[in-house]
């Protein structure tokens, strides 16, 4: 009976404290996203999204510039890192499979997704800036890139490795050669959890501030040239928030807005897909 | 009696480690099912991979002796063995379905070979499914997914999909040791009935299932065949005492 009893008092206490700890992870959750959305929606309107910025202290204008920006950049560095994390994920899991290397490169990739992003930046700035001798978007999609592939890499040598080893010796069985196993089978049972991986990388890097400052730094003017400082949200939300002028701090908050709200509709929608696709799975 | 493959003197050594097959020597015969029997670790899984060089797959694996299959040891170097593992399928002990439709699993292999025409797909398809006696369930949903099936109609499938690349030979890992009585015993049945094209080599752990489908029995112990005769013969009247203890159920 007594013994009884303990269990059932620990069993509340557990419940209780995890209880807890999640409402108090939603709590902030739920607190963030409630302020961004008060203070971001009535800086929001169609002109905010049409307009270039207008000269510091005037009123008005949009973000255009840093739209545009922030979606080249991070699309480059998307067409960059992905195929580079998925392919070297690959060699990971399949070809470089129980080596060495594979052990050393994982831990790597471990390491790589620690590393504060503004060190990415400085290093950007040092191989590809300073020689360049100026900021680019180009500069900014590489540094984006390089903290995408080890999330894309990692992601996708687990997503391989639990594809049971069997279903690659059927294949195989059947006279496959390796990489149509590969290509075939193996990647389209991986394929939502890789996908999954890819979206949560682009979200990823789609918040990042620190090493964009490093690199495409910003621009206050329309910009489509890769070759040149290029504006993004991030950054702007960076040096509105911090400007002087309670206009830029609307137009901060509403960017702020925008940007979460356009990384959980590609999360969401990413996921609904894979639901759509292999839900029956 | 026509005979399919020879085995003679096979060693076989995986990575880093001791000898695990003793000089096997079997023959198999064409268009018979021949079961492998022994104890767990005896080695008969380690021999029915031999037969399309899946070891291969793992660098270190060494074999040594002949296998000679229509006329040709495919234990050289020379083989082919994308060619070889088409004409030598294999069935599993779990099903592999693969993450695909029904009928794409089914044409996996035949796509492999580059057939790519519609019709020619279909009809292979079909035949192959009726083969292996899972036509009747699946064909209205085709393009559906084979994860949606049971585990029994998944083996019959995989089945199928050995079936459609119209191999020479067929070898069968516990193929039954996942399923439930009913599904072994429809692929019991299609086993048997499969043999009028195909040679089949089984590995079981069932000695009930050897006995009953099996013309020919091969029993291992400790990576040596220990005997390997007509199965009524292995079950009733075995030459080596040891042999007599396992199907008898002394030990193993």
């Amino acid at each position: 009976m007594q013994r009884e009893r303990i269990r059932k008092l620990e069993s509340v206490i557990a419940l209780t404290v995890s209880t807890f700890a999640a409402a108090l992870g939603i709590f902030w959750l739920v607190f963030i996203l409630g302020s961004v959305i008060v203070h971001g929606a009535h800086a929001l309107s169609p002109g905010f999204f049409v307009h270039d910025p207008t000269p510091a202290g005037i009123p008005g204008g949009g973000m255009r510039n840093a739209f545009v920006g922030q979606f080249l950049i991070t699309l480059f560095a998307t067409i960059i890192g992905v195929p580079v994390g998925i392919l070297g994920g690959t060699f990971l899991a399949e070809y470089a499979r129980g080596k060495r290397i594979s052990h050393y490169v994982s831990m790597l990739a471990d390491i790589m997704v620690t590393v504060p992003t503004i060190v990415v930046g400085t290093f950007i700035y040092a191989i590809m800036v300073k020689p360049m001798g100026h900021f680019s978007g180009w500069a900014g999609s590489v540094a984006l890139a390089v903290i995408m592939i080890p999330v894309v890499l990692r992601t996708t040598e687990n997503m391989l490795t639990l594809v049971p080893w069997t279903l690659r010796e059927a294949a195989f069985a059947l006279g496959a050669p390796y990489y149509k196993v590969i290509m075939q089978v193996v990647y389209r049972g991986a394929i939502t959890g890789i996908f999954t991986g890819v979206l949560l990388s682009i979200a990823r890097v789609a918040g990042e501030t620190a090493p964009l400052l490093f690199t495409s730094f910003n621009n206050s003017f329309f910009s489509g040239n890769m070759n040149g400082p290029m504006a993004s949200l991030t950054v702007t939300i960076f040096q509105y928030a911090m400007g002087p002028y309670d206009d830029w701090h609307d137009q901060a908050w509403a960017a702020a807005l925008v940007i979460t709200l356009a990384i959980m509709i590609v999360t969401i929608v990413g996921r609904m897909v894979i639901k759509l696709r292999y839900g029956k799975k | 009696m026509n005979l399919d493959m020879e085995i003679k003197g096979l060693n076989f050594y995986y990575a880093g480690k001791h000898m695990v097959l003793h000089n096997i020597n079997l023959e198999i015969y064409k268009n018979t099912v021949t079961a492998l029997i022994g104890p767990s670790g005896c080695g008969k899984t380690t021999l029915l991979r031999c037969f399309n060089r899946m070891h291969d797959l793992y660098p270190g694996n060494k074999y040594e002796g002949e296998i000679i299959f229509q006329g040709r040891n495919i234990l050289t170097k020379e083989t082919d063995l994308i060619d070889l593992r088409s004409r030598i399928g294999m069935v599993f002990q779990k099903p592999t379905p693969f993450p695909m439709s029904i009928f794409d699993n089914v044409a996996y292999g035949l796509r492999l070979r580059g057939i790519r025409k519609k019709s020619i797909l279909s009809e292979k398809v079909e035949h192959a499914l009726k083969q292996s006696a899972i036509w009747e369930e699946v064909k209205d949903k085709l393009h559906e997914s084979a994860y949606a099936l049971s585990g029994g109609q998944q083996q019959r499938l995989v089945i199928a999909r050995a079936l459609a690349v119209e191999p020479e030979a067929l070898l069968f890992d516990e193929p039954t040791s996942a399923l439930d009585p009913i599904s072994t015993a429809k692929i019991e049945e299609l086993i048997e009935g499969l043999k009028e094209n195909v040679t089949i080599i089984i590995v079981t752990h069932n000695l009930q299932q050897a006995a009953r489908i099996s013309e020919w029995t091969g029993f291992l112990m400790l990576g040596e065949l220990v005997e390997f005769d007509r199965t009524e013969k292995i079950f009733t009247v075995p030459k080596e005492k040891l042999t007599e203890d396992y199907v008898t159920g002394r030990f193993g």
